[in-house]
């Protein structure tokens, strides 16, 4: 099979499952669900396996999708290192979430568990057209889609007023960053008089500064929002309303990294527009530092868990934004490992807890447990950055890089809050992990012997808790140059080298962070009560720097008076009223008009020949006179 | 004064004229005034003949058979009429047994 058909395939694949299982899914025996939903994804994961070790690349031009005077829109898919490696972390991750899903949603009935294999299906369907797309139309549809399926799997469970809530606050925060990716594509368009990637980036060195600072704006402001990133985060905390594997797939290891594709694929314009390349560096640190601290108090885990995502896709917006391209996708794909699987095995204790979220309520777990604390604890261990676990290597490399990058005092304040983001990280990853699985269990624990997780959910988990625990070993690069060094030397033909070198200092201080962080993880243990002495920060971290009221202020409750002036001042007594009046207008007419039907017989008669005597007497006058 | 010729006595064309005036305005009444259906119908076709009466008394007098032809096709029409009128008639009595015209009078305003 040529590459060309491969590459379309992957996209087929699971497209293919959400027909089918939409049309007859819910109709026929659940196995068959069972093995559709997760086996499209599987299938994808084969044809890109085949691409990465054909080593494939190129450019497919399928057909021409528009063509309108100079406007020639094709559908074109680019196969390089960065989409296979992306493609690779969508199906093959996603390919391990999907089949858990299989176990977590048993207890929905038939059209819901089909619906549900729908949508994930439509999501990977969506996510892989994101980053294979060859043009910037189909970035934007993928772009869109993805937005889509993540509102249709936030309010999956829609007879929840929260959900639908949570649905649709994504949807709009998602549009508002739709609209800054069309609109830097109109940018791109007019200046550049390019729609495919290859077109624009070849047009970039003869394009002036001005123009490009202002595209790459608008593309990031499509990043920030569909990554949750400042001041377009809201979303994805509430998006937890979503089942469990949903927050694992699209609000952890996919759809909220687009962001930092985005970035990486359109590294060529970054490169030369600094300020808005500068402006992604601080949005990542800013927001990095910013939800880990909110972390700190949240109490529902599944909530921590998304603050941890935020901040840690704020490193790796920090990564791309001063350069270090591929350490930021080697923390996309180590994040993709550690934080599915902390959201899987959160997801085990959820679903064994009767789908209570509330840490407070669970406790002493270790001993019931075991296999799911263990698997929570490697990614914990991961997500705080502890020797050997992958997220050691991704995030260490990452600080370490703007530590040594010369002469950047922007990398270097954006490291100072890097580096205070990790031990932030090692505290309330701490506390989350002791909470929960330590200790006696709590009172009001809903369930006193929580039931093991199935197979179904459990392999998946130990899966990801080996690759979380090896992966690593992929690029040992933060504790010195020697060493394998494989998405680095992988990606170095799609975003190009490494741009900088660095030395041995960056390890020491890298070693020193996580020593620290896994210092304050073990504190967390001890120092819980830690807000009772700043009443005022608890205050302030549990309303999450009251970014939510500031919208509702700012935002949604002026609109609500401008729609409710509109409804009451204008609607009602205008337009509704003229419309109203008209009819009624039309009624009073009708209604004397119809006093003149008797419905008797005789009268019509009577009217008849009243009107032929009249007519005949007038003709008689005429002729007689 | 013209007269026409019938039957070999010479008789004067307003006393034709008078007499179909006379069952017009009898027709009229009939349909005016009564209520059954039935006797509604017939004084129509009193009416009708009326007319034919005169048209035939205008044709006689003008010599033009332009009128007989015009009283032949009043016929056919009154036939049809007719045809149609008791159809309706009959559907009437069998879904409601009405008697009286009065009692059809849905289409009030």
């Amino acid at each position: 099979m040529t590459n060309q058909t491969l590459a379309l395939l992957i996209l087929l694949f699971p497209v293919a499952g959400a027909i089918l299982l939409a049309g007859r899914g819910w109709r026929l025996p659940r196995i068959f669900t069972v093995i559709i939903g997760p086996g499209v994804v599987w299938a994808s994961f084969v044809c890109v396996l085949a691409l990465f070790s054909g080593k494939a690349h190129g450019d497919f031009t399928y057909w021409s999708w528009i063509k309108s005077g100079s406007l020639d829109v094709p559908f074109n898919l680019l196969i390089d290192n960065l989409s296979i490696f992306m493609c690779l972390v969508i199906t093959g991750v996603g390919g391990l979430i999907v089949t858990y899903s299989v176990g977590y949603m048993e207890r929905e009935d038939d059209p819901s568990y089909a619906r549900f294999f729908v949508y994930m299906d439509i999501f990977i369907f969506s996510m892989l057209l994101l980053v294979l797309a060859g043009n910037f139309i189909f970035l934007i549809v993928g772009w869109a889609m993805v937005g889509l399926s993540s509102y249709l799997l936030i309010g999956f469970w829609y007879q929840r007023h929260s959900a639908v809530v949570a649905a649709r606050k994504a949807f709009v925060m998602n549009v508002i960053g739709d609209v800054g990716m069309i609109l830097g594509t109109f940018v791109l368009f007019v200046n550049l008089h390019a729609i495919t990637y290859s077109g624009v980036f070849q047009a970039v060195p003869h394009t002036d500064n001005g123009n490009l600072e202002l595209a790459a704006c608008l593309l990031l402001v499509g990043a920030v929002a569909k990554s949750a990133q400042l001041p377009l985060h809201t979303w994805l905390p509430d998006a937890m309303e979503g089942p469990t594997p949903v927050s694992a797939l699209i609000h952890a290891a996919t759809m909220v990294t687009a962001g930092v594709y985005l970035v990486g694929r359109m590294y060529p314009i970054y490169d030369v527009a600094v300020y808005a390349h500068g402006a992604v560096a601080i949005i990542g640190a800013v927001t990095a530092l910013f939800a880990a601290t909110i972390a700190i108090v949240q109490t529902d885990i599944k909530r921590v868990l998304a603050y941890s995502t935020m901040s840690q896709i704020g490193y790796m917006f920090l990564a791309v934004g001063i350069g270090a391209y591929a350490a930021g996708f080697f923390h996309l794909l180590s994040h993709a490992f550690f934080k599915a699987l902390l959201f899987m095995a959160a997801g085990n204790v959820i679903h064994a807890m009767h789908d209570e979220q509330d840490m407070r309520k669970y406790g002493g777990l270790w001993g019931q447990m075991r296999p799911t604390s263990i698997s929570f604890l490697v990614g914990s261990l991961s997500l705080v950055g502890v020797i050997p676990f992958v997220g050691f290597f991704s995030k260490e490399q990452i600080l370490g890089l703007a530590f040594s990058k010369p002469n950047d005092s922007l990398a270097l304040i954006v490291w100072i809050i890097g580096a205070a983001t990790a031990l932030i990280t090692g505290f309330y990853t701490g506390r989350m992990w002791w909470m929960s699985f330590w200790g006696k269990p709590s009172p009001q624990r809903p369930v006193e012997h929580p039931h093991a997780p199935s197979l179904v959910m459990m392999v998946p988990v130990g899966i990801l808790a080996v690759l979380a625990t090896v992966g690593g070993l992929l690029q040992t690069r933060a504790l010195g140059s020697f060493g394998p060094s494989l998405v680095n030397d992988f990606l170095a033909p799609a975003v190009g080298p490494l741009r900088w070198e660095g030395d041995w200092s960056e390890v020491v201080i890298g070693l020193s962070t996580m020593v620290l962080a896994t210092a304050l993880f073990l504190a967390a243990m001890r120092i819980r009560p830690w807000s009772a002495y700043v009443p005022w920060a608890q205050r302030m971290l549990e309303r999450k720097y009251y970014f939510d009221e500031i919208y509702d202020a700012s935002f949604v409750r002026p609109m609500d008076a401008v729609a409710g002036f509109a409804l009451r001042g204008i609607e009602e007594p205008v337009i509704d009223a003229a419309v109203v009046d008209t009819g009624l207008l039309a009624r009073a007419g009708a209604a004397s008009l119809s006093l003149t039907q008797s419905g008797y017989f005789r009268n019509y008669v009577l009217v008849f020949v009243g009107g032929a005597v009249v007519a005949a007497v007038i003709l008689l006058l005429r002729a007689s006179s | 004064m013209s007269t026409l010729n019938i039957g070999g006595s010479q008789i004067d064309t307003s006393w034709f004229l008078l007499l179909s005036a006379v069952l017009f305005i009898l027709g009229t009444t009939g349909v005016l005034v009564r209520r059954n259906p039935l006797v509604i119908l017939i004084s129509i076709e009193l009416m009708m003949n009326a007319a034919n009466l005169a048209l035939v008394t205008f044709s006689r007098q003008l010599q033009n058979m332009d009128g007989q032809l015009f009283a032949l096709m009043s016929m056919t029409v009154a036939a049809a009429e007719a045809v149609v009128g008791l159809a309706i008639l009959v559907d009437i009595f069998r879904t409601r047994d009405a008697e009286d015209v009065d009692d059809l009078s849905e289409l009030r305003g």
